[in-house]
């Protein structure tokens, strides 16, 4: 029976030595001291490069401090100027087409932004959608599109340089010469150069969107449409109120992220395009990076940088305040 | 071998919330087998966790044997802990778990390997010992984490609901293995389930909690004869006792509001006197065993009509409608009635309880 | 007959319906892979193209077919630029200078391991700690972790850029007040201490930026680690540091690996900062990869056969952490 090996087995508490347990080693390291020498090396690097050189700019934002002509002076204080010379308000002349540029390249970042993150998730989603079911090779293609995200942007940029050359070009022979298209000379023109960056990205990217979109297709309880299928509704109703609402906060969050990095783009403008043809590639970042590194006005630079940050923050608080309703009603 | 103590344990996880554990006394003598019962969330684990060292108490002293273990870290206890998902290491063979704790007082090799054979040999595992816990049955993986806490040979066993993972065939088996291996080590046992079943077959003594505070301590028959509270009389027992809100009526007997339900209480000599309040509200309790149905016209002491019959196969529990109050009463299997039957019932007199409403503690009598 | 007749309209609509679907269906599988796939196909194969045939038109798509493949771009990547014409003869050849692709790859190894390594340690302790410990402000810091993700990297680039230049002065310039002498010829022995052009510094600011991903990343691992793990080992005997040491770090060492090919990416491919911060000295592979584009004519060929070298790893790695990459590239908002 089942208890017959135990009653007849009573040799452990014969040889109960009842040994004490020793002394238990690290004593000293109690749970707070623990929590906090295990914290602190996190928050202190996180605090001296990432947080207090964010203050020091601020300090620098008030001045008119140059990195290069002013190396060991005081800073100046000129409170609010370079703020209102990067919004437009600059009395001067120089101070009046900073303002201009600013808001040039404000709305250059928005013409790549915008159809970068409407392209990728559209064209993600579509394929997502497309290929939501078991077939062979799945998990080849899973991981042949992983790699474009992963890959070095600056290598990505030099290859599409390469690749979408007006002569050399493999793209516009594939598109003169094999579909019999106009040769585009992507690179060199005021209004396409933009979208050879988009292109790039797009390529990057648009796996990314596409695989989070697989994950959120595959969340959807399978009941859902049996349910619907016995109430006979039709597919747009199906994707329309069960598959759409499903994977919406899902796609959102991904949105977040891409709206996030496509924003703070740099490698590739600078790589791709060089901010060229007449600037009109120069994303904000770029924009930034020109005024504090070539330009060497540091004070307004970090003006700049300021209004990219409240910009962003305000923009992802946006869409955070957009996924936690949709989450709060699920 | 040691008593474990509790005095006045309290324990709070935040600041602003109610106190999980509130006051609780506790005496469990040298190798008893104490059950600690209790609906999910009624401070049972956290009573056990405080005891083992997982959580910090933030009132009252334990003490296991003669030492105050406030403070002392889990591992300095001298206890075993079994928890209720086993917590065994998928990273380690069958063999390495049960060894662990052995490990940490730095055994000789020999020693230790002397020793997971002999617990392997009493928990008959030794065929899976060389075999990874994860994709082991689940009744396997009890044996694997049971052997981890005996290995060690503690003062104290502690715990937390070991059995309910099992599927209900292994559970009753594993509780005659386990009473019987409590009784063979004859080591001091606390033992967490919500499962009254477990309790009333395996303890000594059950100590039954509710929202923080201990109810009644006491052997399974004296919890299930003479619950000490409301909460107690309906936790135990399938199916709970039936309670009845009434208030006595003049010095003879006990009605409801509409006073289709009245009893005579007349051979209950001192009831009356140990109710400060005779228009105090008062709840009537019986076990469904301690009625019995007459089926004669106008038989009983109280009448009501059948209204749904639930034949169990070696018994029979029917609901009978009284008034405003629903009665069940366990038969003999033979008895057949049908819904709708008027039937009389007579209550077991020694056996029925009278409990104050409002502070819902038993009146003795 | 009219059954019959109804039977095969009924059933041979669907069907056709099912063959487009299926034939839609393969079609944008591989017009997505093709797309995929292509630019690295084309990589690929302008590494190993002679140098004629990098610029001909049309273009040449097939090696063994199209043209007879070659080394010598790989050969050439670890050479300084032919200078002028003649590049053909042996001797001069012989003479070219090594290039800096061999101490740039080497700087960019060196710095990612040592900034994966300490990231991961790092993050990882941090992790546990939110995970397992009460902890005041919890919330408030963790969103500060994480927050600085959200950061444009050109933004915290100037001060970053100033601090690092010469962070010895500032340190002195403070010192100089405090009016004791040893203090003082202290800060001024610091005087001259930079961050620039050296591995130090850039692999303290890969840290920072790879941090906030581990410390979220594992926080989520280990909420998936039963706390028991512990308490059962706790309870056997062991102190928590030998119970993290001996039963959890074990669980979480898969996920410690899948969390470093983050940082290992974020380090490997970082331009911007190495670019402005450490032009003269512990360069990486991405600045120097765009130095050799120069101005006028590229040497695809070798462009090519550089990317290809070092993209090798980067590739080898998502194949090794598919199955973890997404979750990652998330933050973990995807589960699986």
């Amino acid at each position: 029976m089942v208890n017959s090996g135990l009653t007849q087995n009573n040799q452990l508490d014969k040889e109960h030595s009842g040994d004490k347990p020793l002394r238990v080693r690290f004593r000293w390291l109690t749970d707070n001291r623990m929590s906090f020498l295990f914290l602190s090396p996190t928050m202190l690097l996180l605090l001296f490069i990432a947080i207090f050189p964010l203050i020091w700019s601020l300090r620098l934002s008030f001045t008119d401090w140059s990195v290069i002509g002013d190396a060991g002076k005081i800073p100046e204080p000129v409170g609010f100027h370079s703020y209102g010379t990067a919004l437009g308000l600059g009395e001067t002349r120089t101070e009046k087409r900073v303002g201009v540029e600013v808001a040039e390249r404000f709305a250059i970042t928005g013409q790549f932004v915008l159809p970068t993150v409407i392209i990728e998730l559209l064209l993600g989603f579509g394929l997502a959608m497309l290929l939501n079911r078991k077939f062979l090779g799945r998990g080849l293609l899973m991981t042949v599109m992983l790699i474009p995200m992963m890959l070095t942007p600056v290598i990505v940029a030099l290859y599409w340089k390469y690749m979408l050359r007006t002569d050399i070009g493999v793209i516009n022979y594939l598109i003169h010469d094999i579909f019999g298209g106009p040769r585009i000379d992507w690179l060199n023109q005021i209004k396409i150069a933009i979208w050879a960056l988009v292109l790039a990205d797009v390529w990057m990217w648009t796996p990314f969107m596409m695989l989070i979109s697989l994950a959120g297709l595959s969340a959807v309880p399978k009941y859902l449409y049996e349910a619907a299928d016995v109430d006979q509704a039709s597919a747009w109703f199906k994707f329309r109120h069960i598959t759409l609402p499903m994977v919406t906060p899902l796609l959102l969050i991904a949105v977040l992220f891409r709206t996030m990095d496509a924003y703070r783009l740099f490698d590739q403008a600078w790589v791709l395009t060089g901010g060229g043809p007449g600037g009109s590639t120069e994303v904000m970042s770029f924009y930034l990076y020109l005024v504090a590194f070539k330009d060497f006005e540091t004070g307004l630079a970090s003006a700049i940088g300021y209004i990219m940050l409240i910009v962003i923050i305000a923009l992802a608080n946006l869409l955070i305040r957009k996924i936690n309703e949709i989450a709060d009603e699920g | 071998m040691a008593e474990v103590k509790i005095k006045n344990l309290s324990k709070r996880f935040n600041l602003d919330s109610p106190l999980a554990v509130d006051g609780v006394n506790l005496d469990i003598a040298d190798g008893e087998f104490l059950v600690l019962l209790g609906p999910s969330g009624c401070g049972k684990t956290t009573t056990l966790r405080c005891i083992a060292g997982l959580e910090t108490q933030t009132e009252g002293e334990i003490y296991i044997g003669d030492q105050l273990v406030n403070g002392l870290p889990a591992g300095e206890r001298d206890i075993a802990f079994v928890f209720q998902f086993y917590a065994l290491y998928p990273h380690l063979s069958a063999y390495d778990n049960v060894a662990f704790p052995l490990r940490a007082q730095n055994l000789q090799k020999d020693e230790v390997d002397q020793r997971v054979q002999q617990v392997a040999k009493l928990l008959r595992i030794e065929k899976i010992l060389k075999r990874r816990p994860t994709g082991l049955p689940s009744g396997e993986q009890q044996r694997i984490a049971l052997g981890r806490a005996i290995i060690r040979r503690p003062q104290v066993f502690l715990m937390d609901e070991p059995l309910t993972n099992l599927d209900a065939a292994l559970r009753t088996d594993m509780r005659v293995e386990l009473k019987h291996l409590q009784a063979d080590m004859a080591t001091t046992m606390i033992y967490v389930t919500h499962d009254q079943t477990e309790a009333l077959s395996m303890a000594h003594r059950i100590a039954i909690m509710n929202l923080g505070v201990l109810q009644q301590v006491g052997t399974p028959l004296e919890v299930y004869n003479h619950p000490a509270t409301l909460f107690v009389a309906g936790f135990i027992g399938t199916p709970p006792m039936n309670l009845i809100n009434c208030h006595l009526n003049g010095s003879n007997s006990l009605s409801d509001e509409s006073g289709a339900f009245t009893i005579s209480i007349s051979e209950i000599q001192n009831l009356k006197s140990k109710i400060q309040n005779p228009n105090a509200p008062l709840m009537f309790g019986v076990r469904s065993e301690d009625i019995s149905v007459d089926t004669a016209e106008g038989a009983g002491e109280v009448r009501g009509e059948v209204i749904v019959r639930e034949p169990l196969g070696d018994e029979t529990i029917y609901e009978v409608e009284i008034g405003q109050n629903i009665i069940r009463v366990k038969t003999e299997p033979t008895l057949i009635l049908n819904t709708g039957d008027n039937v009389g019932l007579n209550f077991a007199h020694d056996r029925i309880h009278i409990f104050d409403a409002e502070s819902q503690k038993a009146i003795k009598f | 007959m009219t059954t019959n007749t109804q039977i095969t309209r009924t059933s041979n609509l669907p069907k056709i319906i099912h063959y487009a679907k299926e034939f839609l269906f393969w079609f944008v599988l591989i017009a997505t892979f093709l797309f995929s796939i292509f630019p690295l196909y084309w990589m690929f194969i302008t590494s190993l193209k002679p140098r004629t045939d990098v610029e001909m038109t049309p273009p040449t798509f097939m090696p063994f077919v199209d043209y007879q493949p070659t080394l010598d771009n790989y050969v050439d990547v670890f050479l300084k630029d032919r200078a002028g014409a003649g590049f053909a003869e042996a001797d001069q050849e012989a003479t070219r200078k090594i290039s800096e692709f061999p101490t740039t790859l080497t700087n960019s190894v060196i710095i990612t391991t040592v900034t994966t390594i300490l990231a991961v340690l790092m993050g990882t302790l941090a992790a546990y700690a939110f995970s397992r410990f009460q902890i005041k402000g919890e919330a408030d810091m963790r969103f500060f972790i994480l927050s600085t993700r959200m950061l444009p990297p050109v933004v915290v680039l100037i001060p970053v850029f100033l601090m690092f230049n010469q962070p010895g002065e500032l340190v002195n310039n403070a010192l100089q007040n405090i009016p004791i002498s040893f203090i003082q010829a202290f800060g001024e022995s610091i005087k001259d201490f930079s961050l620039r052009n050296s591995y130090i510094g850039i692999t303290l600011l890969y840290i920072t930026f790879g941090l906030p991903f581990v410390v979220w990343m594992m926080k989520g691992f280990f909420d998936e680690i039963p706390k028991e793990y512990e308490e059962a080992a706790m309870m056997d005997g062991y102190s928590r540091l030998e119970a993290i040491w001996k039963i959890v770090l074990p669980e979480a060492f898969p996920a410690m690996l899948a969390t470093s090919v983050f940082v290992v990416i974020t380090a490997w491919n970082e331009f911007v900062f190495v670019l402005l911060l450490n032009r003269d000295n512990a360069t990486t592979v991405p600045p120097f990869l765009f130095s050799i584009l120069g101005y006028g004519q590229v040497e695809w060929g070798r462009t090519a056969a550089t990317s290809v070298l070092f993209l090798i790893p980067i590739i080898v790695f998502t194949f090794l952490a598919r199955n973890h990459l997404l979750r990652g590239v998330t933050f973990g908002a995807v589960r699986r």
